[in-house]
């Protein structure tokens, strides 16, 4: 069950005070950095809904995020249609992909989930491979972003876009923490602890859990239309499943169904990423010691680590 | 017309070795899932260390068929080093924690495999008496690649045979059906799962180094075969060797045929197989627990 | 207020339940009882949509609910404990019974209200706690909670949708001999209005809480009547022969 504790607010407004100082102070590369942070750490925070709190993994998140990118790109760049409408257009062909799959796969479980979501998730990314109305395997260019001069944003610097990229972070945690408190969310916890139980109270646990899955696409897909916003061109790269996988693995070293964990976890692997790289082309392989590592020292990540000594010193207290 | 029939019984020979090769890698996937419920996302990465260590092999010591025995050895050390180090305490952390250290693991072998081996794609010479090409059925076609499917079919015939009629074989299917029966049986299921770790090791590291004369060996093909793999494994149902078999030809055959007559979605057709099959028969077709 | 019409369930060729018929009245308390194998976990998830029957009938208020699934029952006031604990891990009572009742009263999809705080669950949180004997515990991780709390939490949570009927799996299995006697006093004290259907195999939770009791042996339904007359009856004491004798 969700509670925004003050651990989780200090978390995340720490880690964005500290990026936007970073793209602030920094020139164009950190900024760019940045970006690559906000957009998965959106990702993380719709995976996180979903698996952390709704016990669903999924493996397609990439290609839902490819879907809004696509289905943004394709509404400005094909259709000559205004952002805002292609916002919508997004936000809704990514809600109704997840809801698709959510249904499909509500009742399959574990293993098979993943399997399932790999799956749609790889179907996608085929059509869109072959598909020449939306460029093949040449993608997309020509993208518009957002025309925010009425309030004083210029998105073609590189700095406010950072910064709007950030603020867009902010609000998908905010939606993410808010359905979680809602009736919903707490149904959806319900489920993730019991499921067999919550059907025999009366509900429909399947409906709940595909809604639950369109929900976290559309956080998704809201990251998908920033990143076509971001580079202004969409390749089928986008959907691939080895997006999803880092995704997973940015949301298991913050920690699995903390929320705030993997905004922290996103920072963290593209920052080591970057820095590792600059000394070696094999930043793979640290981080994917690293993955073994969190993994087995108990798997709550390093935000969920955390959280888990600071109650294991209260409850000593309390005890004392 | 005798064309025609020529170019599909050269396709269905394409499917048949495709389809051999996912054999011997979903086999040892789908029996160590089934007996101990472990997922071993790694499995794509060993056939990857197969390809290199066969290449190196024969590049040492000139000699195919040292390196066709080489290769999976090396596999099955490395194998080991893993279960020692790592997958010996995952056993009890649940499918999910299994997923995600194994799916770091590739990263870090592949990683390795670079810094060893370099980035480029690494040739193998096929052992001269298989190099040209051969007549089968009146088809003429590489004499490799029939040597290839002649392989998966005795590694198939050999392990139908021990899980039938030896006794170890009893144990695993008796440790696939229920593992605490087994145990209460007597059979020291922790050994079992060791040997058949290995054995399913080096089969992957078998398929690796007969692939790579073939496929060259690169970086990438632990993640190429793994999908595939996985669709096998799941589309067959866990822990079942007919299931293994059944669901490397079909996903063997569906993508080569699927490249033939219908080249732009192909590799689609398999996913809507892998979706049907989950949505229809979780289990997988031929599971090996009723 | 139910009604079971003839129902079968074979499994294969195996015929775990024949012809079982029962009339509840509303507010009545009917223990199914039977030794081992007799077909009463069959009958309960017959009941309680779990299994559908090979043949027959089975009506809710006159609707015909044959063919309803688990959660479709449940909204229409069918409520079932488990033999085995089934309860939200990790939470405390009060989520637990928080849960319970605002899915109870269909409160489960609304993004922009939190129906789990609201007073028409909170109170319903409250009453059936006390029910239960939980209204000290509500606080407690249901993870920390002795054996004899998870159980009555068990029953709790199938009380906090409001059900017309419910249905209790072997409601005291695992009760130590000490908390028997308090375990048979809640569950008669439980309100009248509710129609319940104990399985269960022992014969002093019959005898204690029934108002009538059913009979069930290799698959069919050998006996039913009041606890007085079960006492009396031949067919059951061959049945569980020795069982009670002492007793009475």
């Amino acid at each position: 069950m969700f509670h925004q504790t003050p651990l989780k607010t200090f978390t995340v407004a720490a880690v964005i005070a500290a990026l936007a100082l970073y793209a602030i102070l920094g020139g164009y590369f950190p900024r760019e950095i940045v970006i690559e942070i906000a957009l998965l750490a959106i990702l993380a925070v719709s995976l996180d809904f979903v698996a952390g709190y709704g016990g669903m993994v999924s493996l397609c998140h990439g290609a839902i995020y490819g879907i809004g990118a696509y289905a943004f790109a394709g509404m400005t760049a094909i259709g000559g249609y205004d952002t805002v409408t292609a916002t919508l257009v997004a936000l809704a062909a990514a809600a109704a992909f997840g809801l698709f799959v959510g249904a499909v796969a509500a009742n399959i479980t574990g293993i098979f989930f993943i399997m399932a979501t790999l799956a749609f998730g790889q179907m996608a990314y085929v059509v869109v491979f072959e598909s020449r109305a939306l460029g093949g395997d040449d993608g997309l260019s020509g993208i518009a972003r957002y025309d925010l001069s009425a309030i004083g944003i210029d998105m073609n610097d590189s700095l406010q876009f950072a910064l709007f990229c950030l603020a867009v972070v902010v609000i998908a945690y905010a939606a993410a923490a808010y359905v979680l408190r809602s009736t919903f969310g707490r149904t959806l916890s319900g489920i993730h602890s019991n499921e067999d139980r919550m059907r025999a109270l009366g509900l429909t646990a399947w409906r709940h859990k595909a809604v639950a899955f369109s929900f976290s696409s559309m956080l998704a897909g809201a990251a998908g239309i920033l990143a076509a916003q971001h580079t202004q061109f969409v390749s089928p790269e986008l959907l691939v499943w080895t997006v999803s996988g880092e995704v997973l693995i940015v949301v298991i070293l913050g920690g699995l169904g903390t929320l705030a964990g993997p905004i922290a976890g996103a920072a963290l692997l593209v920052l080591l990423k970057h820095k590792i790289g600059a000394y070696t082309e094999h930043w793979h392989l640290v981080i994917g010691l690293f993955l073994v590592a969190a993994v087995m020292a108990g798997g709550r990540g390093v935000y969920g680590q955390i959280e888990y000594w600071l109650r294991q010193r209260a409850g000593r207290r309390a005890d004392a | 017309m005798v064309a025609d029939v020529d170019f599909w019984l050269t396709q269905f020979l394409n499917g048949l070795q495709l389809s051999m090769l996912l054999f011997l890698l979903s086999i040892g996937l789908t029996i160590i899932f089934g007996l101990m419920h472990f997922v071993n996302l790694a499995h794509g990465a060993l056939y990857m260390v197969g390809a290199y260590a066969g290449v190196s092999a024969a590049a040492a010591l000139g000699n195919f068929w040292a390196a066709l025995l080489i290769a999976p050895i090396a596999v099955m050390l490395v194998g080991i080093f893993l279960y020692a180090a790592i997958i010996r305490h995952m056993r009890r952390a649940g499918p999910m924690n299994q997923v995600l250290v194994t799916f770091g693991l590739i990263f870090v072998i592949v990683d390795l495999v670079r810094i060893v081996w370099g980035d480029i794609a690494l040739g193998m010479a096929q052992p001269a008496i298989l190099s040209g090409p051969a007549e089968f059925l009146g088809v003429v076609y590489p004499a490799y690649r029939l040597f290839i499917i002649a392989v998966g079919l005795i590694v198939m015939a050999a392990l139908s045979l021990v899980l039938s009629r030896t006794q170890i074989g009893a144990m695993v299917r008796a440790g696939v059906e229920n593992d605490a029966m087994a145990a209460c049986l007597g059979i020291n299921v922790e050994r079992l799962f060791f040997a058949v770790f290995c054995v399913g090791c080096a089969l992957a590291g078998l398929a690796g180094a007969i692939a790579a004369p073939v496929f060259s060996a690169t970086p990438s093909m632990a993640t190429d075969i793994l999908i595939p793999t996985l669709i096998v494994v799941v589309i067959g149902g866990l822990g079942s060797l007919r299931g293994a078999i059944a669901g490397s030809l079909i996903v063997g055959f569906i993508q080569t045929f699927g490249a033939v007559v219908m080249p732009e979605f192909a590799s689609v057709l398999v996913y809507v197989l892998l979706a049907a099959v989950l949505i229809v028969k979780p289990a997988g077709l031929l599971p090996a627990r009723s | 207020m139910l009604d079971v019409r003839d129902i079968c369930k074979n499994f294969g060729g195996l015929r775990v339940s024949r012809d079982i018929s029962m009339h509840l009245e509303r507010g009545e308390r009917r223990v199914v009882l039977g030794p081992n194998g007799a077909g009463k976990t069959t009958l309960f998830n017959l009941l309680a949509g779990t299994l559908k029957p090979t043949s027959g009938e089975i009506l809710l208020d006159g609707a015909r609910i044959t063919n309803l699934n688990v959660e479709q029952r449940a909204r229409l006031g069918l409520s079932r404990s488990y033999q085995k604990n089934n309860l939200f891990e990790g939470l405390t009572v009060r989520e637990n019974l928080a849960l319970a009742a605002a899915t109870g009263e269909g409160k489960t999809s609304s993004f922009f209200s939190r129906a789990h705080e609201s007073r028409s669950v909170r109170e319903t949180v409250e009453e059936v706690a006390e029910m239960v004997g939980l209204a000290d515990r509500l606080d407690t991780g249901v993870a920390h909670a002795s054996y004899g709390n998870r159980r009555q939490l068990e029953v709790g949570l199938a009380l906090a949708t409001k059900p017309k009927l419910l249905l209790m799996d072997e409601p005291t299995s695992g009760v130590g001999p000490g908390m028997i006697d308090a375990f048979h006093r809640l569950i008669a004290s439980l309100p009248r209005e509710i129609t319940i259907v104990i399985v269960e195999h022992d014969l002093d939770l019959g005898f204690d809480v029934a108002d009538r009791i059913s009979v069930l042996n290799y698959g069919e339904v050998v006996f039913e009547g009041t606890p007085d007359e079960t006492k009396g009856s031949d067919v059951v004491r061959e049945i569980y022969l020795g069982d009670w004798q002492g007793d009475a």
